[in-house]
Order: structure tokens, then sequence, then C-alpha cells
């Protein structure tokens, strides 16, 4: 297919027909959104490694209980097998998009420790490996490593793969776990909050970082029709950027998540005035925050947009959060009600009127899904109902 | 014909380094890397450069060549130019350095410098901020290496108009020793120049779309993998 014909493709329907997810709030996504509604919070002490000796900024973060390390496999072996009990069928033709940041970074501690471990699950292409083995799924799959805007890219790669009329059927799923290699990193920047992270609050310290993973079936809309599949909503738009400004900040002036959402809203075809909430990517650091504000403030004027993070009720969960924010946000968009911000309660400048630690109710059909991170990342996605 | 033009080459392999111009032949083989000094790439100073990881180096130095060869390497204002970057191991290295310094004294010395450089994408942020390119760019890991899914999601942006033009290439450093493995890929790095009608004068090794089942096809025939690719437009360029 050469250029034009590409170019000359009507944009279609990306229906997501299935997702899963799991996180400290629960093994799937009712007993996530209840505990969302009802305003929990799964960030607590943390007893995975050793954080009693003072020498990171914070004993806290969401992490799964139960999770373990089977033999010499990653705890992630374990963590998609439990979220693959929660999916219905996936069809073997499906294009398989992964996402992650480290995949299977627990097994690499061990390595570096000397300890026996199993070399595939530390690779980033380690949850295409237990995925695609798992279901059967006939053709390769790749892994997109965009920081923490990795998941959010696949989604946006698996719908424009659909749009182009490339394939019918994309799995896109995503994992990261809690280590001691990514909770010292972020100790380290000064990145963590020593109390379960306020996303918008004008106390935030920082972010509580979690764990999690999540899966989503898009589908081209024919075809979910033709299998009478069920129907979660639609991605309708994407946009990519990079802010170009430094390697481990956003740009203050937010200038390239606006262009992202200005990217993502042009793709959906769809004006500001046509969105109902956002779910930003809210980590809970001075600078994101912030940077979210005046950026959305740009794009949506002085429209009070209800927006809200997840992150104060799970964590900050990396390479994983877009795709488990996207399952929530299309939740949201069929239930007509936005989940509270848990840990806000004295607004940041900006934030008066849109963020909230209750649940709101909201009126329309689109939602815009936001997440930015190291390297200068930034990923927006509309979803429809 | 309608296609993308290749309109730069640049690369850092185990037999040198530089831009698809100033050579005739191209070849990825195993062997150590040669050592980069960034005033190659770089007419102003970069002190950052040497205090980027090995993995970072490498990836931004052949960025850097494929720019220059591409004359897209100097700007005054930002450009929605993209990068889509393949890799086996990404930062794997790092990850391993970075956590030797979390080990002695449970994370009290652990490294924010190290840390930074931690992610697959870091480099193409680094890339990003000295050359003004603020277009989509992530990296991506296929299962069974190596092959060319890269460089199909650079066609699709470039095609789709998410980006004016678009660097697509491959990185790697290798397996560190610690995990007792053999590396995959031969170390090494090389990035195409991407663009659909470039408005300078500015020639093309040739030119590249996507068939409807999203094979890579270059001058009307399918290729496989990278190397070949870049042997075949430095052949085109050769005989033009």
């Amino acid at each position: 297919m050469g250029v034009d014909n590409l170019k000359n493709i009507e944009s279609g329907r990306v229906v997501v027909t299935d997702a899963a997810v799991v996180t400290a709030l629960g093994n799937n996504l009712d007993a996530l959104w209840q505990g969302l509604m009802a305003g929990e919070s799964a960030i607590r002490p943390i007893n995975r490694f050793p954080v009693d000796q003072g020498h990171y900024k914070a004993k806290i973060a969401a992490h799964i209980d139960d999770l373990k390390a089977v033999n010499d496999r990653s705890m992630l072996q374990h963590l998609l097998d439990r979220l693959f009990l929660e999916m219905g069928s996936v069809p073997s033709d499906s294009a398989l998009i992964t996402a992650t940041i480290k995949a299977g970074a627990d097994n690499l501690e061990s390595f570096c420790r000397g300890k026996q471990a199993n070399f595939q699950d530390v690779l980033l292409s380690s949850i295409a490996d237990i995925v695609g083995a798992k279901l059967g799924l006939i053709s390769n799959g790749i892994c997109v490593s965009a920081s923490c805007a990795s998941s959010t890219i696949a989604v946006a790669h698996g719908a424009a793969l659909i749009e182009s009329g490339r394939t019918e059927a994309v799995l896109v799923c995503c994992g990261d776990l809690i280590t001691e290699y990514a909770f010292s990193g972020f100790s380290a920047l000064k990145a963590l909050s020593p109390f379960p992270c306020r996303p918008f609050d004008r106390d935030r310290k920082g972010l509580s970082l979690g764990e999690g993973a999540a899966a989503l079936l898009l589908m081209n809309a024919d075809r979910a029709r033709r299998e009478n599949r069920n129907r979660l909503g639609t991605i309708l738009g994407w946009g990519i950027t990079n802010d170009a400004t430094h390697i481990t900040a956003p740009a203050k002036n937010g200038r390239g998540l606006v262009q992202a959402v200005d990217q993502a809203l042009k793709t959906a075809k769809r004006k500001p005035e046509d969105i109902a909430a956002i779910s930003a990517h809210g980590t809970g650091t001075v600078y994101n925050d912030l940077m979210e504000l005046n950026a959305f403030r740009q794009v949506f004027s002085e429209r009070k947009m209800p927006l809200y993070s997840i992150k104060g009720a799970i964590g900050h969960t990396l390479g994983a959060a877009g795709a488990i924010e996207v399952t929530l946000g299309l939740k949201a968009l069929l239930s007509q009600v936005i989940p509270p911000t848990v840990g806000f309660s004295n607004p940041e400048n900006g934030a008066e009127g849109q963020v909230s630690p209750e649940s709101h109710p909201v009126s329309g059909d689109y939602l815009l899904t936001t997440n930015s991170g190291f390297g200068g990342v930034n990923a927006a996605l509309i979803l429809g109902k | 014909m309608a296609g993308i033009n290749i309109t730069g080459i640049g690369w850092v392999t185990a037999v040198g380094m530089g831009c698809g111009r100033d050579y005739e032949t191209f070849a990825m083989p195993w062997g150590p890397l040669p050592d980069i000094n960034p005033s190659d790439m770089f007419k102003k100073p970069y002190p950052n450069f040497r205090r980027m990881d090995e993995y970072s180096r490498l990836g931004l130095t052949a960025i850097a060549f494929a720019l220059i060869d591409a004359g897209l390497s100097e700007w005054t204002r930002e450009r929605n130019i993209g990068i889509i970057a393949s890799t086996v191991y990404g930062c794997l290295g790092t990850d391993v350095d970075y956590y030797k310094t979390v080990i002695p004294d449970r994370g009290s010395n652990a490294s924010p410098a190290l840390f930074s450089y931690t992610l697959a994408n870091s480099y193409l942020g680094e890339a990003a901020i000295r050359f003004g390119l603020t277009g989509t760019n992530y990296v991506i890991t296929e299962q069974h290496p190596p092959g060319l899914a890269g460089l199909q999601t650079a066609l699709d942006h470039i095609i789709r108009g998410d980006v004016e033009k678009i660097l697509s290439g491959i990185s790697d450093v290798g397996c560190p020793e610690v995990f007792g493995e053999p590396s995959k890929v031969p170390p090494g790095a090389v990035f195409l120049m991407l663009e659909k009608s470039p408005a300078r004068e500015i020639s093309s090794y040739g030119k590249l779309c996507l068939d409807p089942k999203g094979r890579v096809i270059y001058n009307g025939s399918e290729i496989y993998d990278f190397t070949t690719l870049v042997q075949k437009c430095l052949a085109g360029a050769r005989y033009a």
C-alpha cells in the first residue's frame, strides 16, 4: 500500500471489546472501580524489600500483597497469569502489542546478587513471550517502551494499526512491578512522597509507586459486531509528542502535552468542547501536576474541566499506567461518573473546581486521557462511548 | 512512484562510524565498537555526552550522523520530527550498573544520574533536546528480532501525517556479562532519515513503502533486515 492509499483510508471506529486489570486494589476492574469510588487507597507500608534503614525517601507503595515469584520466574509471570483469568477469548490472529518499562526487574536484581533467575523475563520482550505463548497467538509481539506513557502509546499504536486496515484485532498487554530497583531510583531522584501521594494538591510531595497490569482487546467495529463482542468503548484519537526540554522533568509550559492533546483531538475529529472529562497523569510530583494544569488550561481555556488522577489510590504503575487508566476511563464514560482523586484535599492553584476528592457525575461521550514521562514523552488518547 | 524517501543514513558499528554519503559500503559485524568523540558530530560543546551511558551515546551518535547526512542537523526552530528505535537489550547494561550502586548499602548510594538512563527511550529524549525534535519518539522491542517492526511503525507514523519527518533505526550494545547469555545481535546502531517530500536540495537513497500486509518495500523489492536495506541504499546511491 503506497502513501496515497493509506492517506485515503477513512477513519473507522476502533472498539475495545474486552479488558482486564490487576492492581493493588484488586484482581479485576470491578474491584478497582469499587475501591476507587469508595475513596480507598492501596498505598501502605512496603514489605517486599527492606526500607526501614532510612535510606529511602519513602517506605510506602501500592503493592499487590500475594504476588509470587515461582521457581526462577519473575513475579511478572504471576501477575500476567492473574490478569488473564479475567480476560475473555482472544482471537489467535490478534496482533500483540505489549508495554513495560522494566519487565521482570526482580529477576535482574537476582542476577546482580548472584542468584539463579530466568533471563528471558528480564528482557523488554518478556511480556510478549509470556502472553504470546499463553494465548497461542499466531504473530510475534512487540513491546513499546516510552517511560510512563508506554502503554498509552501501545493503545494508540494498536488503534492505528486497526484503522489502517492492516489488522482487525490487537491485544494490548502491559505490566510493571514494584522492585527495589525502581523504588531506589525514584528515591534517589527525590521523586517519592513520604506519605500516600496527593495529586493536584498544594501539599503534594511526590509520587507513590504502584504495580499492576492491564490487557485490552481492540477490534475493528465490523468484526466486533460480526462476532457479537462486547463494546466497552472506542479509541477515537491519539497524539504523541516530545517536549525536547529535559530528560527527567516536564516542560513547565506544557507545550508538548498541549501538542499531543491537539493531535489526539484532530485524529478523533473532535473539539475541546466535546470532551466531558480528563483522566490526567497526575503523579503527585510538584512539576508534573503543575505542567498538566498549565497544559489543560491552554487547551480548554477557562472551562473548568472535570479532572481526576487515580494514582493516590493505586500508585504510579509506570509502564502499565496508561492502559489501566484507559480501562477505567471507558468505565467512567459508560457510568457517566468520574472517580475521586484520592489524597486530594487542598487544591493547587488552577485545580479548584476541577479536581475533587469525591466522585463526580459527568455528561458527555468523550474522555481525554494523558500520560507523560521521562525522556520528555507525552501521549494523549480520546476515548469514546 | 509514491513512497517515503530515505534522505540520510548514520551509523556506528565495529568497523567505523559516519554518514552514508561518506561511504560506499556498510557492514555491522561482531566486534568492539570504536571510541566516540562528540566533536565529530556536535559543533557546540556537549558536556552531557560523556555523562551518558554507552547505549545512549551509541544511539545518539548514529542519530546525529543521520541528521548530518540529511542536512538536518542545524536548526533554529523545533521541528515535528519523530524517532522510532528498535532494540533487543536496550539499556540492560545500564540497569546492571545502576543496581550495583544500590546493592552495597541498601540504596543509600543509588545513583540518580545512572537511573536517569535506565529507560530504553532516554537517549531519544537527549536527541530530541539536542536537535529540537518534538515529534513522536519511542522504542520498540520485537519478540523475535532482528526484524523491521520499528521501521514499519515509523513508516506508519509518517504516512499517516503524525510527523513531517521521522528517524528510524536499531541500536544495541549487547547482552551484559552478568546474565551469561550470548548476544543475539552484533553491537552497533544505524538510523535512517525518512521524509515524504524534502523541501531542500537533497538526493534520496531510494524509496520505502508498506504493502497491504505491512511488509517493508524498498524500491519495489521486499526487504527483511536493516543491514541489507542500508547496503542496498549505498549501492543504489553509487550507481544513481
